[in-house]
């Protein structure tokens, strides 16, 4: 009701005195999800706010439109049954009949009915029928192929058949088998043989006897299928464990087991004792090691790592060169150490790495269950087995023979030049001597033998070849110098002598001068060239028969090497050495008669 | 998580076929559908017995505890060795596990229920299938379960009344202590199951057991529950008799070891039920005490001995706080060492408590828990020895007590130093008490498993012999 209204009613004048207008307060509305504390916070001027609308949700909004798919018990037979047994399982419906079951729902349930009744095979295949699967077993014998191949003292027919039989059942689970096996002879009925009946005492088989006797039928039965020869690889190893298994030691080594099982506290407690006392051992060879390969690198020795197998390829060589390399760098400091510094061979010496894996093995075999039951001789036994097995590492590290150095190319240097080099430049220096004119006597050497200054094929082989030659040829060269300087003796000495005679013969001239006009035409040419033509002429003469007999008998001096080296690889320059011979028979020549 | 999408075959390799798993035991029987983590349905085996109008009737389930009714006497199909001995009986008992709870009534035909308009002169034509659907698991596959020892006999007759009695169109026996090891997750293992009548220990390798290795005696939950009764016949301040609730009309409060006060009903002579009866109801309050009171000295030397720091045992036990118990009828006491003397012959049988009027004679050592676990090792090859020690299953309801596993750990390990053991009990009480069913829920609703059910064809083929070649 209104104050007009009021006012009208008991006949009050229309308007009174107007009320004092009342300072408007302005009431921003508070948003609503906002606190009434935090809003007075924000003052007049609030920034603005989106705050969620609070309000129900209502229904989800499905993502998509798509119908719910029921689920049906559908009845499904097992395809790893051999009867068809028909049990039902929850499914989703598939897509296409979803529609169809919608539309007449009470067809439906007849539909189901006649389901249960005679259930539709279902398309695919049961998706657990997949896992049926079964351990392979020996082939079954026939009773021609038992008696021929397959009789034992020990075993009747009979029972060998309940074995296979167990075996197949139960999918080569031994330990069940052997739980299982109960085998009852028949009491024989024919009494043909009278000692048969004596046969059927039950007798206990243990586990290794079973074994041991499939074992031999299956590998007969497998080598009957296929001969040794024809076996694939799997087969083959199959019918090698199986001929191989070991009744007896099989037994021997479940006995050791059954007394390991068995053991006592105390037992326990000195293994345990024993094998704390191992890995102090080994952690202590291990902190050696460390502490010597530590000393090594202090040292700049490179660590030799791991055995030859790394260096069979090309990479490896590699590595292995550049470490020879470092070695050779370090060689001068290391020779202060003495001969007990390693030799950074790949396959010498006791090398630190290959150690470690093996003192690891030695602990984790340790922790193993030891098979020996007496507790004492474990300490030895421990240690010995350390031991050998320190021995079996290094071992491991193999040594090439010298065949396979050679098919590896693994090359031993004694040093090895500091600095980059070209290996090509051994060739190359070797056809440059000091001098130029011996460079050139060489070059003309070579040309005679016609091998060319700069090899074609400069193989490793070929360049040491190359390098025994130039060292013939050198000497060759030097001896040359020398018989040429003892000729020029000979000659002034001949001269001299010659001189002498003269004398003499002038001396004697009043006496017979014909035969010295004689002489004098023979020496005619020997005044004028006195000594290129002796050195040429005569000398060669006087000597070449004698030359022939010494150089067919190779005496000590430097021609027999000469002779050797020049008889080597290459058959064209053997041709050749005749010529060459020649002037080296000479010199030796001359020296004998020296 | 969406529910719309089904859990992919290869995440978990189940496959439910609505199979019902039925676990009977000495004390309960326990049933209810494969896939499912307990059972839905857990009955006594015990059934009650009365005539009323000349008639008799008989209880089962729950109800046998509720009502003293006249002349009501309390059976148990099964024997004190866990073989079934009233094969009539221990169908209905096992049938009323799964019709009460399970499958229930069949709804009977729409046309004739009542609920529904029949046109006149319309009547049902198709008849074909009441037959079948009048038995009780015509639609359901059964996987039972049985003790490891139980013999040739029981098993066919087991197989013969789940096919022809109950119409099961697929039945599969599975021994308890497989069942277990499953439940552990696990194919290969040692159970120890502790149960009411027996004790077991049974060897499993690959999901099967190792025959020769299976043990059982019968110092079980009912004899400890006679060692509490002898122990309260020579209590201290003077002997206890329970008296069950059912006896028991009012009580008042009384001070600990002080007479009880307590109003008691009585029935006249013809009125009474039969002595099982309270029996019965003792044994429940037995096994409240049991449940509250009664603990394993955890080791790791026997109560009788000397502990490791030179005090003896007893002392030790008597030191450490009692624990008190009131009985129905308001009397109440602290029990001390005697709480550790009932279950002690467990693992020493010269420290059982003696009483000549038990029911159970004196316990030899060759029963006690250990000196089982040591014969059931001695009895399978010894490669798989470890491997049994490291995998022991502790189940069965008896297990649950106070410190059981810890006092097992203790003798394994005394017994074998070398070889790791490791004892898998599961924490949680249900999967204690209901571990055979559990995996035979797990066995059942596996993908793999619906090709080792017998089917009623197979059946019908080969006879009840088939369970001999079928679940080894």
């Amino acid at each position: 009701m209104a104050a007009a209204d009021v006012r009208d009613m008991l006949d009050l004048p229309a308007e009174g005195q107007p009320r004092p207008h009342k300072k408007q307060k302005v009431v921003e509305k508070r948003p609503e999800g906002i606190t009434r504390e935090l809003f007075a916070l924000l003052g007049e001027r609030a920034p603005p706010i989106t705050i969620n609308e609070n309000r129900y949700k209502g229904r989800p909004k499905w993502t998509t439109k798509a119908r719910v798919r029921p689920w049906q018990m559908t009845p499904f037979t097992n395809g790893a049954r051999s009867d068809d047994l028909v049990l039902r399982h929850w499914q989703r419906q598939p897509e296409s009949t979803t529609a169809l079951a919608i539309e007449d729902a009470e067809a439906e349930k007849d539909q189901t009915k006649q389901e249960q009744v005679a259930p539709i095979p279902t398309e695919q295949e049961y998706s657990f029928a997949k896992y049926n699967v079964k351990a392979r077993v020996a082939n079954r014998y026939t009773a021609d192929e038992y008696n021929r191949y397959l009789k034992s003292d020990e075993w009747t027919p009979e029972e060998t058949d309940y074995l296979m039989g167990l075996v197949e059942e139960y999918g080569l689970r031994w330990v069940v088998i052997a739980d299982r096996y109960d085998f009852e002879p028949q009491p024989v009925e024919n009494t043909e043989t009278p000692s048969t009946a004596l046969v059927p005492s039950k007798r206990y088989r243990t586990m290794e006897q079973m074994k041991a006797r499939y074992y031999f039928v299956a590998a007969s039965m497998l080598a009957l299928e296929h001969p040794p020869s024809d076996m694939s690889d799997t087969e083959f190893d199959l019918h090698e464990k199986m001929m191989k298994f070991d009744a007896e030691r099989e037994r021997h080594r479940k006995e050791l087991a059954g007394l390991q099982i068995n053991r006592t506290a105390d037992e326990v407690r000195e293994e345990t004792i024993l094998l704390e006392e191992l890995k102090r051992i080994t952690a202590n060879e291990q902190e050696f090691v460390s502490e010597r390969r530590e000393l090594y690198s202090r040292l700049d020795v490179p660590i030799s790592v791991g055995n030859a197998t790394n260096y069979h390829n090309s990479q490896g060589l590699s590595h292995l060169l550049q470490t020879l390399l470092q070695a050779d760098k370090s060689k001068k400091r290391r020779s202060l150490l003495g001969p007990e510094g390693i030799i950074p061979t790949p396959g010498g010496g006791q090398t630190p790495i290959p150690n470690a894996p093996g003192s690891a093995r030695d602990s984790s075999r340790a922790d193993t269950p030891n098979a020996s039951a007496t507790q004492p001789p474990t300490t030895k036994k421990a240690a010995a087995a350390a031991a050998a097995n320190k021995e079996a590492a290094q071992q491991a590290i193999r040594t090439l023979t010298p065949a396979e150095e050679a098919r590896y190319g693994v090359q031993h240097h004694d040093r090895l030049a500091p600095g980059v080099q070209f290996r090509s430049d051994r060739a190359q220096k070797l056809t440059q001597a000091k001098s130029h004119v011996q460079t050139q006597k060489l070059a003309s050497a070579l040309a005679e033998l016609e091998i060319p200054l700069r090899l074609v094929m400069p193989t490793e082989r070929v360049v040491k070849d190359f390098e025994k030659l130039i060292y013939s040829v050198n000497l060759l060269l030097d001896a040359r110098k020398v018989a040429e300087k003892v000729e020029g003796e000979i000659r002034v000495l001949e001269s001299a002598r010659e001189d002498r005679e003269r004398k003499v013969n002038e001396g004697r001239e009043k006496d017979k001068p014909e035969v010295k006009s004689e002489q004098q035409d023979d020496d005619a040419p020997i005044p004028s060239a006195p000594v290129s033509s002796d050195a040429s002429g005569a000398p060669q003469a006087k000597y070449a028969g004698v030359g022939q007999t010494i150089s067919a008998t190779p005496s000590n001096g430097p021609s027999a090497g000469f002779d050797l080296s020049v008889g080597g690889p290459e058959g064209v320059s053997h041709k050749r050495s005749a010529s060459v011979l020649s002037n080296g028979t000479d010199k030796s020549s001359k020296r004998q008669r020296k | 998580m969406n529910p719309s999408v089904p859990p992919s075959a290869a995440e978990y390799g189940g496959d439910e076929v609505s199979a019902i798993v039925l676990d009977p035991g000495f004390s309960t029987t326990r049933a209810g559908f494969a896939g499912e983590d307990t059972p839905k349905s857990l009955i006594p085996s015990y059934y009650g017995k009365y005539s009323f109008e000349g008639q008799e009737k008989l209880i089962f389930g729950d109800d046998v505890f509720v009502t003293p009714r006249p002349g009501l006497s309390i059976h148990n199909p099964i024997g004190r060795d866990g073989i079934v001995e009233d094969w009539d009986m221990a169908e209905k008992v096992w049938e009323h596990s799964f019709t009460s709870r399970l499958t229930g009534a069949k709804p009977g035909n729409p046309l004739q229920n009542g609920l529904n308009d029949v046109a006149d002169g319309e009547f049902p034509t198709e008849m074909e299938g009441v037959e079948a659907e009048e038995k009780p698991l015509a639609d359901s596959p059964l996987l039972m379960s049985e003790s490891s020892w139980n013999p040739t006999k029981a098993r066919e007759k087991t197989i013969e009344i789940a096919m022809e009695k109950w119409g099961t169109p697929a039945f599969y026996l599975a021994r308890n202590g497989v069942l277990a090891a499953f439940a552990a997750g696990k194919a290969s293992a040692l159970v120890v199951d502790i149960g009411a009548s027996n004790i077991s220990v049974t060897p499993v390798h690959d999901g099967m057991i190792l025959k020769r290795g299976v043990q059982h005696s019968p110092l079980g939950g009912d004899y400890i529950s006679s060692q509490i009764r002898a122990l309260f016949k020579s209590n201290a301040p003077q002997p206890i008799t329970i008296i069950p609730h059912y006896l028991i009309s009012s009580k008042a409060a009384v001070e600990a070891g002080q007479p009880p006060q307590a109003k008691y009903k009585t029935f006249p002579p013809d009125r009474a039920p039969d002595s099982s009866y309270r029996s019965l109801l003792e044994e429940r309050t037995l096994s409240e005490f049991k449940e509250c009171v009664v603990q394993v000295w955890p080791g790791p030397t026997k109560l009788s001995a000397t502990g490791p720091n030179g005090v003896v045992n007893e002392d030790m036990a008597r030191s450490s706080p009692g624990r008190p118990f009131e009985f129905p009828d308001g009397y109440n006491q602290v029990f001390g060492v005697d709480r550790y003397r009932v279950v002690e012959s467990l693992f020493d049988a010269k420290a059982a408590v003696p009483d000549p009027d038990s029911l159970f004679p004196a316990p030899t050592q060759a029963q006690t828990v250990p000196e089982l676990i040591k014969a059931a090792l001695g009895g399978v090859d010894v490669d798989i020895r470890p491997h049994l020690l490291a995998n022991v299953v502790v189940t069965g309801a008896s297990s649950l007590l106070h410190g059981f596993t810890d006092r097992l750990n203790q003798e394994l390990m005394q017994s074998y130093p070398g070889p790791r053991v490791r004892i898998s009990a599961p924490g949680h009480i249900s999967e204690r008490k209901f571990s055979s069913w559990i995996g035979g829920s797990i066995l059942a609703s596996l993908g793999t498993f619906h090709q080792m059910w017998i089917s009623k064809k197979e059946f019908d083929e080969h006879g009840p012999n088939i369970v001999e070649k079928r679940c080894k």
